[in-house]
């Protein structure tokens, strides 16, 4: 179309930040066919067919193996001097940009399973709930570097961010 | 001497208010009281009158809510002491206060008594950290609102000169025949109609009879075609009239003033609880203008400001006009905004791939339903009657795709990002683009091979974001970039790439 668009962020995620997806993934899995068991030929509330059955694990297998990897393609980021800039998602992407100089907070999170992995994940907020911009499974080392780089970087330029 | 002088010591709010509590919480406990009361009886009584204690408690809750809730102006702060076994202390600095709302219910009218409610922006939706001064004379009111707008008696003195105000708009009440045809007024309508044709479909004894064909045979079923009618349109009448009487005391003595001096908007309304609401028009970073289906068909619209310091409970506070003919309500955009552009611009359109996304989403979800109506036929037996929806729904989904892509479109004019979406609830929302906090693009894979993205401009005020739907990516680039200068540009795509 007319004139160029956006370009991806830079930086990619940690490599591992594949294997959170992926037990995440499972552990999704693994509920949705517990309450289909539970339903079915424990409880007797829903009479399911075998192929109900063989259909769900399919779509659940593939969603388990696929997602993780289209996630780790589709997430990247990338802080220049001026703003910040991350791409998410899978299915649906969304890339979100954030000028420096209207960043509110950073905050820097493990999760219980990104712990297992060495990973964290850093977040940036305005003063728009519409605005947090999340950068999920980045290296520990590297996201408290950057929660430092950003922090300085919001401090330095004037304004109260709103 | 200032009224904030004399506000330097912990003061309660107005006595007048142990009339008001005790009323109010009697309201809040009438289900207990009825319960007690009930259950008293069923007893059989021994002559101990517990449905007293029903009544006292309340009247001690709303003694001792009195007796604990105070307030002060000191050291540039107001504070509000509040709570008798969690005691609660809100303290926000005066130059904080972004809007003043005075609310006055009809108990409080009586006594002459106010809420005042002081809106700081902030992001809590907790209703302990709200600052509402729940009681104070009206004109104690009034002065605390200029104490806390204007920071020195110059300013008020000068806010005071009767030249500084200008009123933009006074309310007429024609305004109220739009009523019927707002949302909660359509959906209503629908209800009463569908409620007149269940009753009749009960009365005339069960679905087999709503065969078309076989009623319309069936003189007795005629009569009955005509008790639905008038049934319906004495239910519709009574909700039109409904509507009219809930629009006209909800907004009666409408009126909307701009202050000089101080650069902010003053709303007042309200026939039996009167609302008083200032805006510092720095806050006020753009307009939303609503054209819902039933009013866009009658030539009606409203107006809402979109502005930080009003969080989400008090949204009925950042209407600016109700219910209105289009012209009014778009002049008083014009006047709010200080420019006519953004609110006359033609808009850009997004292109026939949009139009076409809105094609094949309204017609995929019509296909389903036609699709369901006559699996239901064939397989299950169901009327025959359901059998138009195969046709209907499509049809109604092609005019409602027609439509949004239509209203589709974005412009950026006087400083100010303008976007315009939807069909059945038509906004143009209009935010200046130095409020634009940061950028998201949306897009999932199908909009990815359309090109397409939904471009959405953060902001701190009235529902945090504005949507423009399915722009064609460059040109959403380029609105963002043309608004915010400098900020996505450094990450575009390389040229040579684009070709």
């Amino acid at each position: 179309m007319s004139g160029p668009g956006l370009r991806e962020p830079s930086q990619r995620v940690s490599p591992r930040a594949r294997l959170v997806w992926l037990l995440e993934a499972l552990v999704h899995s693994a509920v949705v066919l517990a309450v289909l068991v539970v339903l079915g030929p424990v409880w007797h509330v829903l009479d399911l067919p075998w192929w109900v059955f063989a259909l769900v694990g399919g779509v659940l297998a593939a969603y388990d193996v696929v997602v993780p990897q289209w996630r780790y393609l589709v997430h990247r980021w990338e802080v220049t001097e001026t703003a910040v800039y991350t791409q998410t998602g899978w299915w649906a992407r969304e890339r979100r940009i954030a000028p420096m100089s209207r960043i509110q907070t950073v905050d820097y999170v493990e999760g219980a399973l990104s712990r297992l992995f060495g990973l964290a994940s850093v977040t940036v907020t305005t003063a728009s709930s519409a605005g947090a911009l999340e950068i999920a499974g980045l290296d520990k080392l590297l996201a408290r570097r950057l929660v430092d780089e950003l922090t300085v970087k919001a401090d330095a330029v004037a304004g109260d961010a709103t | 001497m200032s009224a904030l002088d004399h506000d330097e010591s912990w003061q309660r709010l107005d006595p007048r208010m142990l009339l008001v509590h005790p009323i109010r919480e009697v309201g809040r406990f009438l289900p207990v009281l009825v319960g007690i009361f009930i259950a008293g009886n069923a007893a059989g009584g021994d002559g101990t009158p517990w449905e007293l204690l029903g009544v006292l408690v309340p009247v001690a809750l709303g003694l001792l809510r009195y007796l604990t809730t105070s307030f002060r102006i000191a050291a540039g702060r107001i504070e509000l002491r509040r709570g008798l076994l969690n005691r609660h202390v809100l303290s926000t600095p005066l130059d904080r206060v972004r809007t003043v709302d005075l609310t006055a219910s009809l108990v409080q009218r009586v006594l002459g008594l106010t809420t005042v409610r002081i809106g700081t922006g902030t992001a809590s939706t907790d209703d302990d950290d709200r600052l509402d001064l729940d009681g104070l004379p009206t004109d104690r009111a009034r002065a605390l609102r200029e104490e806390l707008l204007h920071a020195t008696p110059e300013a008020r003195e000068e806010a005071a000169a009767p030249e500084n105000a200008r009123v933009l708009l006074r309310f007429d009440p024609m305004w109220a025949r739009f009523a019927p045809f707002t949302a909660a007024g359509l959906l209503l309508g629908l209800g009463v109609l569908g409620a007149a044709f269940q009753l009749l479909v009960t009365l005339g004894g069960g679905t087999d009879e709503l065969q078309t064909g076989s009623l319309l045979d069936d003189g007795v079923s005629l009569g009955w075609w005509i008790g639905l009618l008038a049934l319906s349109l004495a239910g519709l009448a009574t909700v039109a009239a409904l509507a009219v009487v809930g629009y006209l005391v909800g907004n009666w003595g409408f009126t909307l003033i701009h202050t000089r001096t101080d650069n902010s908007w003053h709303l007042r309304r309200g026939l039996l609880t009167t609302r008083e609401t200032s805006l510092d028009a720095d806050r006020l970073s753009g307009v939303a203008l609503s054209e819902p289906i039933g009013l866009r068909a009658v030539g009606g619209a409203h107006l809402s400001a979109i502005v930080t310091g009003l969080d989400r409970q008090q949204q009925g506070s950042s209407t600016l006009v109700p219910s209105a003919p289009v012209g009014v309500v778009a002049g008083a955009a014009r006047d709010v905004l200080g420019a006519p552009g953004p609110v006359d611009t033609g808009l850009t359109g997004h292109g026939p791939r949009a139009r076409l996304r809105r094609y094949t989403r309204a017609l995929a979800g019509a296909c389903v339903v036609a699709a369901a109506a006559l699996l239901l036929v064939v397989r299950a037996e169901a009327p025959a009657s359901l059998l138009v929806l195969v046709v209907l729904a499509p049809l109604l989904g092609a005019v409602l795709a027609e439509d949004r892509a239509r209203s589709l479109g974005h412009a950026l004019v006087d400083g100010y990002v303008v976007a315009r979406s939807g069909s059945l609830e038509r906004r143009r929302e209009m935010l200046a683009a130095e409020d634009v906090i940061g950028w998201n693009y949306r897009a999932t894979f199908f909009q990815r091979r359309a090109g397409l993205t939904s471009l959405v401009a953060t902001t701190a005020g009235g529902r945090q974001s504005v949507t423009v739907l399915d722009v064609p990516e460059g040109a959403g680039v380029r609105l963002a970039d043309a608004a915010v200068p400098g900020l996505v540009s450094q990450f575009l795509e390389e040229p040579t790439l684009v070709g």
